[in-house]
């Protein structure tokens, strides 16, 4: 089924959200050091987090549902890395106006409108990952867009805020945060949900990735980008994959949800043809405590002996077949129901549940079903779940389980998912409403003014795709194009181009394929700054060098910066050579190799001017040397 | 049109722009700008904050703020005014529990934010408190009394006898314990007025707030106001006490003595510390550990409080500084104070240009005390000259009273008598610890980053 399954059949929309730290020297809400990371800490905090009403008088869904968790929060500080702000025992420190000038110049770059004036927000986050329980966030820009194919892709917005703690561990009522990335500036991308097939959400992200990295104002490395991806097919509902390291796995995981969502609207389908609403649908929860040694099966006897665990059984009327549909390719909904109990109700020892409709082998045998089925009454009709736990974790586990059943007759449920390597999904939490946003009332507004954004405009780098066209204008192939359109020599590469003396070809191929090749045989590159660059173009533009000795003479100054060139290609005897001896270069070299025989005479020519190329190194350019050999060959 | 509530907190250019187009706070609408068009809610704006925009909540939840001269139309849509209203869950009574009551005084210790504003509305009726923090329900029967609606920094004298008559009748109403709600900022000033003002109550009086208000998930405010509740029903020490956080991690509260305990850091949750001493004890949501032993029991027989509600207010604390002008102390004798306290430097001493200043205060019938702005340590003016030269000139030493308990024991002392010895007497006869015989080894604990020891602790017991 799976491999004939086409989104864009079920009208797949998708968008991403783009998380990339900033350059800044110090944190966004404090004056610590940024990005200063350690495995390291000096002292550990306790905390607790509890929900707080909503607008309305009710509590947001996931808030509720990470305080059924009732999870210990364990804060590991580090002296060097936070201060009293990130525990949250200090209020916010005036937000760093570095960050928000990079913003603003990443939301020009964007083509997106500049906000008037900077509120600050809380947007709630219970899940422990900020001590404060919120992430300060703010919008910079919005209503920006990106060129794609032949369309434009929308940013919705650009917001600016602090980056959240790293997870240590995550076991059953703890959970252990490092402190040393939180309130790290970064920078949020949403775009609109313009893309339309999987392949599209890669691409995009590769377009937005390029133009943050060509600012040169962007972190690098590990844990400096994170990318969410949202996915929604026609009658499903807006999924939220979470904090996905990598582009290149963009397209599986937007496939399989996109899969998972069609399929969850076929177990829709499914339990309301059986049960017609889901008021009609009835969970039941039982204690097996009683009877839980009389049970086989090696996963329940562990938890039982080993763990000291109790048994408890639900028993779901009227669905059987619920239990074995598939949602993911090779993933039924037992297990969205086993994800939802590990993550509400702690039971983070996996397998986590046994069920009815497990004919893997690994399910029950006939005594065990026997028992469940007589001590729950399972009817033909029905099927049952066994979970193991304490018992206060088993009855949220219970309640969850019904929950999330009666869910599945409204088809997808509003999720944040998790990415797996496979490029499936696991349940991370409920994707939170906008009642989660408020404004933080520790820190004022600030007015931006025209003058600030205009300085700001005056100075921006060309985009990417501006600067791409640009390349290709001047008869650069596109592929080249694009690779120096985007690499961190973009500005040098436009500047030397300006000058007009060398080829843009030439400064194109010097500025990547060469420095590329350079690199890999260990020639230090970056030694060389601006200076050095235009120097060697003086060079390229006077004929003092040939494109045949450039390699020669860069891999010389990297390791040697502080020399003139001039003085190295004179020494080395690598100036150009007169014609004239050029010429006898190319004669005697011809009369040593008479002898030689060829299998295909007429290659000659260019067998010379292989040894005579070798034997100049660049003294003489391959044109040159081409004619001197023709001239040579006719000779003879 | 010209209405404040509809134009709440702008002014200037913005609020004529909002009367122009005829917009309101609270409008749901839909504004034209040279960036292009939005749609949102008009929020109040902060009246501190500029005329030149206008901010809007968007249907995301962010709010932004548009400069009024991009501003070309605004149409209003909607209008949705936020409700204050917190949900009321009723709270269920049991005969087996204690009866606790609660004194609001104005600090937000169960509260929730206005999505749309920001601002911050409190819960108060047992009702909202149930629905805010449902773990009160398995401690007490809850009954709750709104004093006063006051930041802290505003609570004075006036609230103190207002809060003491409120507490002596609220015990002699019967209530197993007395809880009062209030702002953090004073909250020790307030614990020593109520400690001189209540004497000899039957039962504990808790004073509890919240250095994270109880609209972020992080907020120490459920948690105090759990522990104040099983403290005022449940514990033993019939005395004023503070109940605020212990560490700054979510462990346990400690219980401080009225007259010892102060805010010691702006801004952390375990910022109450018992100065001089040891606290009381240590309560979290399962026990109560008593730490110290000398405590006024609780009483089940009687209902009776000696209520003192008295307060001179003409009465001023002088924190030394070096090169003090005489002017400070001369300006609050001709403005007719009866009382000064110093804050002195070190054992209790100020520079020799103050000395006739002093003379004349004392002389023309101020009665002046001596306290060490060190906070720890006792007063000790016979260890250098300096210290008896100011005594003969009339200045009294506290011992280790601390200047804020000072200034309010002077206070409430005159409130009751001028008579010099009588005041001297009262001033020097401690009610409850505010002058301890001796300090105990482990009295004075300033933590020093940076130490071995310390960095051991750390180390080893991580919070």
């Amino acid at each position: 089924m799976e491999a004939n399954f086409d989104p864009t059949a079920y009208k797949m929309k998708s968008g991403l959200e783009v998380h990339h730290q900033i350059y800044t020297k110090k944190k966004l809400f404090c004056r610590c050091p940024a990005g200063l990371y350690s495995t390291h800490h000096d002292a550990e905090v306790l905390r607790h987090m509890r929900p707080t009403l909503s607008e309305l008088g009710e509590y947001d869904g996931t808030a509720l549902m990470e305080f059924k968790t009732k999870k210990n929060v364990i804060y590991l500080l580090d002296r060097q890395s936070v201060c009293t702000y990130e525990m949250d025992d200090t209020p916010p420190f005036p937000i760093n106006q570095e960050a928000i000038d990079i913003a603003i110049e990443i939301a020009l770059l964007l083509n997106c409108k500049i906000v008037g004036e900077v509120h600050i927000a809380r947007k709630q986050y219970l899940d422990g990952s900020i001590p404060t329980g919120f992430q300060r966030t703010t919008i910079i820009g919005w209503d920006g867009w990106i060129p794609y194919k032949d369309r434009k892709v929308g940013i919705i917005q650009l917001a600016l805020e602090e980056d959240a703690c790293r997870e240590v561990s995550d076991i059953q009522h703890t959970i252990t945060y490092r402190t040393d990335r939180l309130s790290m500036p970064l920078i949020e991308v949403v775009t609109a949900p313009d893309m339309k097939t999987p392949q599209e959400v890669a691409e995009v992200g590769r377009v937005i990735g390029d133009l943050l990295r060509c600012t040169g104002k962007v972190r690098r490395g590990i844990g400096s980008v994170r990318q969410d991806v949202n996915v929604s097919i026609e009658g499903g509902c807006r999924v939220e994959i979470k904090g996905v390291p990598r582009i290149p796995l963009f397209p599986t995981l937007v496939y399989h949800e996109a899969f998972r969502q069609h399929q969850l609207l076929h177990i829709r389908d499914f339990l309301i043809g059986k049960l017609t609403s889901r008021e009609h649908f009835k969970g039941d929860i039982f204690s097996l405590a009683d009877q839980q040694d009389r049970f086989h099966h090696p996963l329940i006897k562990e938890a039982i002996h080993d763990r000291g665990a109790v048994l408890k059984g639900i028993a779901l009327r009227g669905v059987k077949g619920l239990l074995n549909a598939t949602t993911q390719p090779g993933l039924t909904f037992a297990h969205e129901i086993s994800e939802r109990i590990r993550v509400i109700a702690c039971l983070d020892h996996l397998p986590n549940l046994i069920h009815t409709e497990d004919h893997s082998g690994l399910g029950l045998d006939l005594e065990d079903m026997k028992l469940v089925t007589n001590s729950m009454r399972l009817k033909p009709d029905d099927c049952g779940v066994l979970v193991w736990g304490s018992i206060e974790d088993t009855q949220t586990a219970a309640q969850e389980i019904i929950a999330r059943v009666e869910e599945a007759f409204d088809g997808v449920p509003h999720e944040t998912r998790q990415a797996r390597r496979d490029g499936l999904t696991d349940f991370e939490r409920i994707l939170p409403g906008p009642d989660r946003m408020y404004p933080d009332t520790d820190s004022p507004p600030t007015a931006l003014t025209v003058e600030r954004i205009e300085i700001i405009r005056e100075k921006l780098p060309p985009q990417p795709w501006v600067m791409q066209e640009q390349f290709v204008q001047e008869g650069i192939s596109p592929h080249v194009a694009h690779e120096l359109s985007t690499s961190p020599n973009r500005l040098l590469a436009l500047k030397l181009m300006e000058d007009k003396g060398v080829s843009p070809k030439l400064i194109a191929w010097a500025l990547t394929e060469l420095q590329k090749s350079l690199k890999r045989k260990q020639v230090p590159i970056a030694q060389l700054n601006d200076q050095h660059w235009s120097k060697i173009n003086d060079l390229v533009k006077n004929k003092r060098i040939y494109r045949e000795g450039l390699p020669n003479l860069i891999a010389y100054l990297a390791h040697h910066p502080f020399d003139d060139p001039e003085d190295f290609l004179t020494a080395q005897n690598l100036l150009p050579l007169p014609p004239t001896v050029l010429a006898q270069t190319v004669a005697k070299i011809s009369e040593q190799n008479v002898q030689v025989k060829l299998y295909k005479e007429e290659n000659r020519p260019k067998v010379l001017m292989g040894l005579v190329m070798h034997e100049l190194r660049g003294r003489a350019s391959g044109e040159q040397i081409w004619l001197c050999v023709q001239k040579q060959s006719q000779k003879r | 049109m010209d209405n404040s509530e509809d134009l709440k907190g702008y002014r200037g250019t913005a609020r004529n722009l909002l009367i122009a187009h005829k917009a309101r706070v609270w409008g749901d609408v839909v504004v034209q700008t040279t960036q292009g068009e939005f749609t949102g809610i008009i929020l109040p704006r902060s009246e501190t904050a500029d005329d030149q925009h206008v901010v809007l909540k968007l249907p995301n939840g962010y709010n932004i703020g548009l400069r009024v001269d991009t501003i070309h139309k605004i149409e209003e849509v909607g209008y949705k005014k936020a409700h204050y209203k917190i949900p009321e869950k009723t709270f269920p009574t049991n005969p087996l529990k204690a009866n606790v009551t609660l004194l609001g005084t104005g600090g937000t210790i169960a509260s929730r934010l206005d999505y749309r504003t920001g601002a911050v509305i409190p819960a108060f009726s047992p009702g909202e408190l149930y629905g805010a923090v449902p773990e009160l329900v398995d401690i007490c029967n809850l009954n709750t009394i709104k004093l006063y609606g006051e930041f802290s920094e505003n609570i004075g004298p006036t609230h103190w006898m207002g809060i003491a008559k409120a507490v002596a009748e609220h015990i002699e109403a019967g209530a197993d314990g007395i809880v009062i709600g209030h702002g953090t900022d004073t909250m020790h000033h307030t614990a020593a007025a109520l400690t001189f003002m209540i004497q000899d109550p039957p039962v504990p009086v808790v004073m509890v707030g919240s250095q994270r208000s109880s609209d972020r998930p992080s907020s120490d405010a459920a948690l105090n106001l759990i522990n104040a509740c099983r403290t005022a029903g449940y514990s033993d020490i019939a005395e004023v006490l503070v109940c605020m956080f212990g560490p700054t991690s979510d462990q346990y509260d400690l219980l401080h003595r009225g007259t010892r305990v102060r805010k010691m850091h702006s801004s952390y949750r375990s910022t109450f510390r018992t100065i001089g001493e040891r606290p009381m004890a240590r309560v979290s949501p399962s026990e109560i550990v008593y730490i110290r032993e000398d405590y006024h029991k609780r009483r089940r027989d009687d209902r009776s409080v000696k209520l003192f509600p008295y307060f001179d207010e003409r009465v001023g604390i002088v924190y030394y500084y070096p090169n003090m002008k005489p002017n400070v102390i001369e300006s609050m004798i001709d403005n007719g104070y009866k009382g000064i306290i110093i804050a002195g430097t070190g054992l209790g001493h100020v520079n020799k240009p103050l000395y006739p200043a002093l003379k004349r205060a004392c002389e023309s019938g101020i009665h002046v005390y001596m306290t060490v702005q060190t906070l720890w340590g006792y007063v000790q003016m016979f260890v250098y000259d300096t210290g008896r030269d100011i005594m003969d000139l009339g200045v009294i030493p506290t011992d280790n009273m601390l200047p804020e308990v000072a200034y309010v024991k002077l206070g409430w002392v005159l409130g009751q008598t001028h008579d010099r010895e009588e005041v001297k007497k009262l001033m020097l006869t401690p009610v409850s610890d505010e002058i301890t015989e001796r300090e105990p080894i482990d009295g004075y604990l300033v933590m020093q980053g940076g130490l071995p020891e310390m960095d051991y602790y750390f180390k080893s017991y991580k919070r």
